[in-house]
């Protein structure tokens, strides 16, 4: 099968992910949002790996796994840390520091 | 079964002493967060920042130790050339300072000293990876690493509202930039077929892949995300917001380190890796540079928060040094090493006087908080006067020769309207540095612009004078109310409570706290806290920017080196 | 005799730190040694100078190699007039300061002071380009503080608006002196220099010179001022503490004049010529517009500052009438200018503490009743700006009209509009305050012997360099002679300017200054 497909569906997937960044306000749906730009990343990598026959984008692809957990888990900490500091669990509510 | 182990245990060939720098940091990380968990509070108070500063400084030394060697180590992974080398000196340095800076910072007694001073360390370690990356993989992982910790880093004033919101904030809009980094680099792996960047050189250099689509994108996507760690505009809108609400040091940390590995690594994929397209991508580059210089100068004007201000005026300078990437030469790298030095130490300068009149006047990061500071801290004013005057570019100053050099590098290959766009930039400028000079020595006027400029009730930025500061007050005085409270509220009043406790144990007096009972005159209430650390980073900070402009001959033999390191060039 | 300039160069500076450091009740004196050190340095200088010789006493060391920036320094006959009136002027000013303290941190104006006459002094001896242009953006700084800090009125406003106007040119002057640098040294094919030497005699296009002018023009324009870039200075002049006015409008201005005759004339040859008409025409705009508010303004102040503007209007059409007499009465007119203006500050403050502190000549009148002295002064210091024959301005004004006259006829006639305007609305602020009616407040006084021991010696200046001005012409000929062949070399006129100044005590040939301008 033709790279391409592959990219189709990759390039969507980032497409989701980032208009979900734009459009909703729930940080949590927005970190997920972000998973979802940092696989689209990750299927683009493994299909040009198998499309070059190297694999360097394998590797590539299982570090940004890593990564993308560590991201995940700040994420979540911070969001726990703000929901016990009863602030508002809402991005737009968030507007303390517009000077 | 020996023949088997013999044939695993096959190792690549490490060069471990041109990994010296990163060891040492990442060693230096662990056994700084381990000491942090002592009992004794003197040993987490002391210990942990004396042992952190003590890793940087190794690390430093390792780098500097072996100048000129230009290793490559784990298979081309990084390259240990002089640019690496010269970042990673100017990384610890910068990062010794915010050590200074953060001593008597709430920050780290929110978050704990071991946990702090680690993720600092690991932010540097980051930055040393990014600096010195020769692979699409280690650029990703490099950005990463400095990234995850800054967003903690920024957060952890657990106490303020603003720390939080600037924490969550920052790691948003920076995973949006990674995600955009990390698909540029996966398409630019696509298009050529190799994470290597002098594969990727040669493949661009070949030119069938220049006009294809995907290599297109792929450049566009990168000099995204890049520029939102840079925050080059229009990508910079979270820059104010996140500096003014991250504790002061990690502001200062963040202003001066984070944007020296961005543009480190900017000028890395763009003038070495993707520089066959040069045609490509500096026409775009060069629109992004005159909008980040305009945006940063316009937005600059009328702020009256001194951090934010501050935060404008980096993106204004990330637009400058951009300048030094487009031209994509020699010279010009050689530009924007000398021009990221002296902005290190200017902006040094001026965020360690902010920290210091953050504490004393409980006005926070506003300008009145520097409001005739000639007369009573010569030692503060001074400083914050030469980091203004040289950001501005006056003669004398480091900043002078930085933008000297920029301009000769741009009209050296033929870029002469950014110069004139430097030039231009840097008159819009003087509009908002001389305010703060305005305001030190000359406060009559100011004081009347300061206190219009923030409105009454306004919520201080400052440490310990926010709401919740009061709440901290009130669990000191043993004034919990009795009920109404949430579990989950309870439970964050206990929190605090401990803390306040812990911090009583440490036999010290978090002066912030305090100030939150008396914030209600804080208008001229000026108390001497002794802080001599920070007073001494912004007058070594403020001496070396003088002293760098009288005699920058060191400073341009450095850059020179490092200029070299771009065999490209020859 | 070689004299190394450094030391006089940094001496102000040098004194002005100490100063800082020192006990409050030592920093005027420390001012004073301060500035008469250097005053006594240039009376060597000026006896000692060799007026057949070029560049003397030159220091040149290689600063920033990377750069192309050189620490050299040298006086030649376009600054060593100016430098006698700078250190003139600071002296004058250390002593009216020492004679009557600032109001308040007088160690912090003593460093500001100091640092202020380094950097006119640096701006002045600097022979590379890039030299020039940091002690050109130098000046500003101390300026800054001193107005803003010891100023008077809206002092930070005015500080603040006379610090962007005039760094704004002098930032696009920094962008236009790089590229003039690095474009020199690509079309030679050199490594990147800065010594204007090195930059004399290039091969840019006239469209690249043309736009390096525009930056370099902009600069001086907008310091000296000249119409239509005066917008800073009635603020600024207002609100500049009176010492700090005095060294400001009489050499500060200046800075800007010798810019023109040290780097836009020899370097950019091409650009000059193709600019002279539009900035003749400026200069006769200049001439015209400050005379005119010179004469509609009541504040004293003012009047001298538009007054000033209407001379240096005159002085931008000496050197763009781009002959060597024209160049000569510039160099000649702005030294003038600086030892007029400067008693006549003075002595405006004088009246003012008796007029009931008001500046404003309304208020004034009657003021020689009891005051023979002082009017006597105020009337020789005015008749020095009529022209008079006799006066400087006469000798000063009659070259700039000769070489006017050469070039732009139209021009020179309007020009000469100018100097009898001059007499108008000096005469008037004359009458205004000595004669005339009583002013409400005034209370008619003898000047004291204190003000007396600054106002004097700059009188006599005056009239010393009135009577005997061959000395400077003598001096400054060959330079300004130098400093406009690259422009004649272009028109083919060279041979017209071998024709010498008729005031000349004795004539030195034009292959005389061709030998030390190699």
């Amino acid at each position: 099968m033709d790279v391409t497909w592959y990219l189709v569906v990759s390039a969507a997937v980032f497409s989701i992910g980032m208009a979900g960044v734009l459009i909703r306000r729930n940080p949590l749906v927005i970190l997920l949002c972000i998973e979802l730009m940092l696989n689209a990343a990750n299927l683009a990598l493994i299909a040009f790996s198998r499309a070059h026959g190297n694999q360097e984008g394998q590797i590539f692809a299982l570090i940004v796994m890593v990564v993308a957990a560590c991201e995940v888990a700040v994420g979540l900490g911070l969001i726990v840390a703000i929901f016990r500091r009863k602030l508002p669990v809402d991005v737009d509510e968030l507007r303390g520091l517009q000077g | 079964m020996n023949a088997i182990l013999a044939a695993t245990v096959k190792t690549p060939d490490i060069d471990w002493g041109a990994l010296g720098p990163l060891i040492a940091l990442t060693v230096g990380a662990c056994v700084v967060l381990m000491t942090g968990l002592l009992r004794s509070p003197a040993a987490r108070t002391n210990l942990v920042p004396a042992l952190a500063t003590l890793t940087l400084i190794v690390a430093g030394a390792l780098a500097i130790g072996q100048w000129d060697s230009n290793a490559d180590v784990l298979e081309e992974a990084l390259r240990m050339d002089n640019l690496a080398l010269a970042m990673t000196v100017l990384f610890c340095f910068a990062g010794v300072l915010t050590v200074a800076l953060s001593l008597r910072d709430l920050a780290p007694r929110d978050a704990g000293h071991g946990e702090y001073y680690a993720l600092l360390l690991v932010a540097v370690m980051g930055m040393v990876v990014l600096a010195s990356a020769q692979n699409l993989v280690t650029v990703f992982l490099g950005f990463e690493v400095l990234s995850i910790p800054l967003y903690v880093l920024c957060a952890t004033h657990l106490s303020s509202e603003g720390s939080l919101e600037s924490g969550l904030k920052y790691l948003i809009i920076g995973s949006v930039g990674s995600a955009c980094l990390l698909y540029g680099l996966a398409l630019l792996y696509g298009a050529t077929g190799a994470t290597d960047f002098d594969a990727i050189a040669q493949a661009v250099g070949g030119g069938e892949i220049r006009g294809d689509v995907l290599f297109l994108s792929a450049l566009a996507l990168i000099l995204t995300g890049l520029a939102f760690k840079a925050s080059v505009a229009p990508f910079h809108q979270w820059t104010p917001d996140v500096y003014e609400g991250a504790p002061t040091p990690v502001t200062a940390f963040m202003a001066v380190a984070t944007k020296a590995a961005a543009l480190a690594i900017i000028v890395r994929l763009f003038d070495v890796a993707v520089v066959g397209a040069v045609d490509d991508w500096a026409p775009a580059m060069a629109a992004l540079a005159v909008i980040t210089m305009l945006v940063g100068n316009v937005g600059a004007i009328g702020q009256s928060s001194v951090k934010r201000m501050l935060a404008y005026s980096s993106v204004a300078q990330a637009g400058y040094m951009l300048v030094g990437v487009i031209v994509s030469t020699r010279l010009g790298v050689q530009a924007l090493t000398f021009y990221l030095v002296a902005y290190v130490l200017m902006n040094m300068a001026a965020f360690a006087v902010i920290v210091a009149r953050e504490r004393e006047t409980g006005l926070g990061d506003d300008i009145s908080a520097l409001r005739g500071l000639g007369a009573e801290r010569p030692t503060l004013a001074w400083p914050i006067t030469i980091a203004m005057l040289a950001l501005a570019g006056f003669p004398a100053t480091m900043g002078f020769w930085g933008k000297i050099y920029l301009i000769d590098a741009a009209v050296d290959n033929g870029w002469a309207w950014l110069g004139v766009a430097i030039v231009l930039g840097s008159s819009l400028s003087l509009v908002y540095y001389l305010r703060v000079v305005a305001a030190v020595w000359m406060p009559s006027l100011e004081s009347s612009v300061a206190v219009a400029a923030r409105p009454a009730g306004a919520r201080p930025i400052m440490a310990g004078a926010s709401p919740e500061a009061d709440d901290v007050a009130d669990t000191r005085a043993g004034a919990v109310p009795a009920g109404g409270d949430t579990p989950t509220a309870s439970t964050a009043r206990g929190t605090h409570e401990e803390r306040t406790d812990a911090d009583i144990g440490d036999g010290r007096d978090p002066s912030g706290r305090d100030r939150a009972a008396d914030r209600d005159h804080v208008g001229r209430d000026h108390r001497h806290v002794h802080q001599p650390e920070v007073v001494l980073v912004a007058v070594a900070c403020a001496a070396a920017v003088l002293l760098l402009g009288v005699f920058p001959d060191p400073l341009f033999d450095v850059a020179r080196d490092v200029g070299e390191a771009f065999g490209n060039f020859d | 005799m070689n004299i190394p300039l450094s030391i006089m160069l940094f001496w102000p500076a040098v004194l002005g730190l100490l100063a800082a450091v020192l006990p409050r009740g030592l920093a005027r004196f420390v001012e004073l040694a301060g500035a008469f050190v250097p005053l006594a340095y240039v009376v060597v200088l000026v006896l000692d100078f060799d007026p057949a010789g070029g560049p003397q006493y030159v220091t040149d060391v290689p600063w920033i190699p990377e750069l192309g920036v050189r620490y050299s320094l040298a006086i030649d006959g376009l600054n060593l007039w100016l430098v006698v009136l700078t250190t003139v002027l600071f002296a004058a000013s250390a002593l009216w300061i020492a004679f009557r303290p600032v109001h308040h941190s007088p160690r912090l104006f003593a460093f500001h002071f100091g640092i202020a006459e380094t950097a006119v002094l640096g701006a002045l001896f600097a022979q590379d380009l890039a030299l020039f242009v940091l002690f050109f953006d130098l000046m500003l700084v101390p300026i800054y503080f001193l107005v803003g800090q010891w100023g008077e009125g809206d002092r930070v406003a005015a500080t603040v608006k006379l610090v962007i106007y005039t760094l704004v040119g002098s930032l696009l002057m920094l962008a236009a002196a790089v590229a003039t640098g690095v474009l020199v040294a690509q079309a030679n094919d050199q490594p990147l220099s800065f010594a204007i030497n090195d930059l004399i005699g290039n091969t840019l296009s006239p469209t690249t010179q043309n736009w390096l002018f525009l930056g370099f023009a902009l600069a001086f324009l907008v310091k000296m001022p000249a119409f239509p870039f005066q917008g800073w200075m009635p603020d600024g002049y207002r609100a500049m503490p009176l010492p700090v006015l005095v060294f400001f409008s009489g050499v500060v201005s200046k800075v800007a004049v010798y810019g023109f005759l040290r780097i836009v004339l020899p370097i950019l040859p091409d650009a000059a010529l193709d600019f002279q008409m539009p900035l003749m025409i400026l200069g006769v705009i200049s001439i015209l517009y400050g005379s005119a508010m010179a004469f509609t303004q009541t504040n004293t102040r003012l009047i001298l500052g538009y007054s000033s503007m209407a001379q240096l209007g005159f002085i931008i059409i000496g050197i763009f009438s781009l002959t060597a007499e024209g160049a000569q009465g510039a160099i000649l007119q702005a030294v003038n200018h600086g030892l007029v203006v400067a008693p006549v500050f003075f002595i405006i403050v004088l009246l003012a503490e008796r007029a009931g502190g008001s500046e404003d000549i309304r208020d004034m009148g009657g003021l020689a009743l009891r005051a023979p002295v002082l009017a006597g002064l105020f009337l020789i210091a005015a008749m020095a700006t009529l022209a008079i024959p006799g006066s400087a301005n006469f000798v000063g004004e009659f070259l700039i009209l000769l070489g006017a006259f050469k070039s732009e006829l139209v021009i020179a006639a309007l020009a000469f509009v100018g100097v009898a305007m001059a007499s108008v609305y000096m005469l008037r602020m004359f009458i205004r305050t000595m004669h005339n009616r009583t002013g409400p407040a005034v209370e008619s006084r003898e000047l004291g012997v204190r003000d007396a021991m600054v106002i004097v010696p700059l009188v006599l200046a005056i009239l010393a360099f009135g009577l005997y001005p061959q000395r400077a012409l003598e001096q400054s000929e060959n330079s300004a002679r130098a400093s406009i062949r690259a422009v004649q070399e272009r028109t083919g006129a060279g041979t017209q300017a071998a024709a010498k100044p008729s005031l000349t005590r004795e004539g030195r040939t034009a292959t005389a200054s061709g030998e030390t301008h190699p």
